[in-house]
């Protein structure tokens, strides 16, 4: 163990990716001890490379960098070799560890690129290998290799790839990710309504009950939308923080208000359009802090934000189509307010009253 | 104004649902309760599997199974597998366990953890009326010989793998400000405290259960050759690991390696495979006392030797004290 191998693979903005390893060459099947011993006393540096010639070739043969599945060709950028002593070199509990940088050429990964490192079985490094793989700003991610298990496995470049088999929806964003960046970006828009913006999901379903005219439902959705995009963006861009303990009442509140009024108002009122634009600008910033826990990339912040918010709207849509696909055919009948918007409502400002509680109380 | 009868509707679909609300968060017949004011009483064995005298010969299990108590188990790998015979924690709460480390052997032919560890949890799940209990895999620290079988785990349904790198280990357990940080975990409603402990290794971290009053250690403080790759780091940890016992009440420390022979002051050699006297793995205050005063007296590079511990204080590792 202590003579481990590790990889680490690195690739940044405006940087060429490089593959750090650092492995026992004395130990491993690369080379004898009496060689690496040797190669570290050569006189020259020439001499050096002639001694690792043989060694390093196996390493750039048997390790495999696949991008986007298609293997790479690596060459030895550099390498540092250095130990101690014969001795040293000859026993695993006091690892001689030298470091080969390998590069690559064709194009180089980007973000939301997939990587794979493999050893092919022709290649045998003291074992396990720890590898590493530092991409953009996300968290490294970590994979073990054994002689058993020879791959990484894809990894998602700038994406946190911790092994947390949280299930099918979030491999299938991350293969959306791999496939198609700004799509993943609507998904997650999307997936910020339905399922997970229940509040969200309950004031739409409060403006659809007010009024049974496609216009005024496509004149509130519209300045809800309008408002709460823009409020989305200065949150999300750091021009704008009010704090979720804030928002979240508020949000709420909205919820009860939206209800109550359209138990009370036979038609929009003038002013529900302005409230209803106040009350969007309030929900951006609830989106906002939804989205703080997905880190949008910062070279392509704005697309990103935008095809979220596509995704946002998409969502609402949905909603607001299943709505009219459940009761809304039935607008033109004359109990339609007695019977549908009415018991709705209520049930729309009950479910924001107990929300509105339970935020201010706990 | 709202009249009443709407009103009252209003109030009936919010009540309903704090009611709701409630009704699923009083206790359900299997929550299981790990209360901190009391101490949950445990046993370790009289011997743990310690190897053979001839490796190839062991009869003994790839990996014994303790049972501490009923929702704590305490692993071993097996010395005639590994010369680490290094120790894995299995730690229970209501849907959740925790292992930490994963042994000193990545081949699951020689060394099955995957398996014993499913099977622990199908059989605490039996005993307890459990199901779905999601499995966190996580370290100690650092080193490949507590992470080899890390691969048995990464295709395992509702599972978390923490990670092998600092970064993400930091990122799971949410330390903005390692080591110094006491993170409060909660595992099911058991609590911990977990800490940094760096000095053997730069990620390392130590657990207190609540419950059972069990300070974890790792490797940075066990029966055995204590090897420091940063004096200062591991003599601020220790202190901080005092600390945590002034604030807590401690039953045992508990770590990950045996090296000490039942003879004060003596050492098996690193590499070996049996060991028919060894003392017992879980240490006492009085031990983390003695580390305590010596980071007071140490100052240099070097092997200093204790009764129940030696500190190799920034030296390579293959040093024994045999003679």
């Amino acid at each position: 163990m202590l003579n481990m191998t590790e990889m680490r693979f690195e690739v940044a903005e405006g940087a060429p990716a490089v593959l750090r390893v650092r492995v026992d060459l004395g130990q491993s099947g690369l080379m004898n001890p009496d060689a690496y011993w040797a190669a570290v006393n050569a006189s020259s540096a020439a001499e050096q490379d002639e001694r690792l010639k043989p060694a390093l070739a196996e390493m750039t043969v048997g390790l495999q960098v696949l991008v986007e599945g298609e293997p790479t060709t690596m060459f030895v950028q550099s390498y540092d070799v250095d130990a101690v002593s014969l001795e040293a070199i000859g026993n695993p509990l006091t690892p001689q560890m030298a470091e080969v940088r390998f590069g690559f050429t064709g194009p180089q990964p980007v973000y939301l690129d997939q990587v794979e490192i493999r050893v092919a079985q022709t290649l045998d490094v003291p074992w396990p290998c720890l590898v590493r793989i530092d991409s953009f700003d996300g968290l490294p991610v970590s994979r073990l290799l054994t002689a058993e298990t020879r791959s990484s496995g894809p990894v998602v470049l700038g994406v946190d790839g911790g092994l947390s088999n949280a299930g099918p929806l979030v491999s299938l964003a991350l293969k959306f990710q791999a496939v198609l960046p700004s799509v993943s970006w609507i998904a997650i828009g999307f997936q910020h309504i339905i399922p997970m913006g229940l509040d969200h999901i309950v004031f739409i379903l409060g403006l659809f009950f007010l009024s049974t005219k496609l216009t005024t439902l496509i004149a509130q959705v519209t300045a809800f939308t309008a408002a709460h995009s823009l409020t989305l963006a200065l949150a999300t861009l750091g021009w704008v923080q009010v704090s979720p303990h804030i928002v979240e009442p508020l949000v709420a509140a909205s919820i009860v208000y939206v209800a109550i009024d359209n138990l009370y108002a036979d038609q929009v009122a003038r002013w529900r359009l302005a409230v209803v634009l106040i009350f969007g600008l309030l929900h951006g910033l609830g989106f906002a802090s939804a989205l703080d826990a997905v880190t949008l990339p910062e070279e392509s912040m704005i697309s990103a934000l935008l095809f979220f918010n596509l995704g946002v709207e998409i969502g609402q849509v949905a909603v607001l189509l299943l709505a009219y696909l459940s009761v809304g055919w039935l607008r033109r009948w004359s109990f339609y307010r007695t019977r549908v918007v009415e018991p709705a409502s209520v049930t729309i400002a009950g479910i924001g009253l107990y929300w509105l509680v339970k935020r201010l109380a706990f | 104004m709202i009249n009443l009868r709407r009103f009252l509707a209003i109030l009936s679909v919010a009540s309903g649902m704090f009611a709701v609300e409630v009704a699923f968060s009083l206790v359900p017949q299997n929550l299981l309760a790990f209360p901190a004011s009391d101490r949950a009483p445990g046993e370790f064995p009289d011997k743990w599997i310690h190897g053979s005298k001839s490796a190839m010969d062991n009869q003994d299990p790839a990996v014994q199974v303790h049972r501490f108590n009923a929702h704590t188990y305490i692993l071993r790998e097996n010395k005639a597998i590994n010369y680490e015979g290094a120790f894995m924690y299995v730690f229970f709460g209501n849907g959740v366990a925790l292992l930490i480390d994963q042994g000193s052997t990545s081949s699951p032919a020689l060394f099955p953890l995957r398996q014993t560890v499913d099977d622990l949890i199908v059989a605490w799940e039996e005993e307890f009326d459990q199901s779905g209990t999601q499995l966190i895999v996580a370290n100690s620290h650092l080193h490949g010989d507590h992470y080899a079988a890390w691969n048995q785990f990464v295709d395992r349904p509702n599972t978390i793998m923490v990670g092998l790198t600092h970064e993400e280990v930091m990122d799971y357990w949410g330390f903005d400000s390692y080591p110094e940080q006491r993170i409060e975990f909660n595992l099911g409603g058991r609590e911990f405290v977990v800490t940094g402990t760096p000095g053997h290794e730069s990620s390392e971290i130590a657990f207190y259960d609540k419950w059972t009053d069990l300070l974890y250690t790792g490797d940075m403080f066990y029966r055995g050759r204590l090897y420091l790759e940063d004096w200062d780091a591991w003599a601020a940890s220790i202190k901080r690991l005092r600390a945590l016992a002034d604030d807590y009440p401690v039953s045992y420390l508990i770590n990950n390696h045996i090296e000490m022979t039942d003879q004060a002051t003596v050492d098996y050699p690193i590499g070996t495979t049996w060991q028919p006297d060894e003392p017992p793995m879980e240490m006492s205050l009085s031990m983390l006392d003695q580390a305590v005063r010596a980071t007071e007296n140490i100052s240099q590079s070097g092997i200093y030797t204790f009764d129940d511990f030696l500190i190799y204080n920034e030296v390579p590792w293959a040093y024994t004290t045999d003679p």
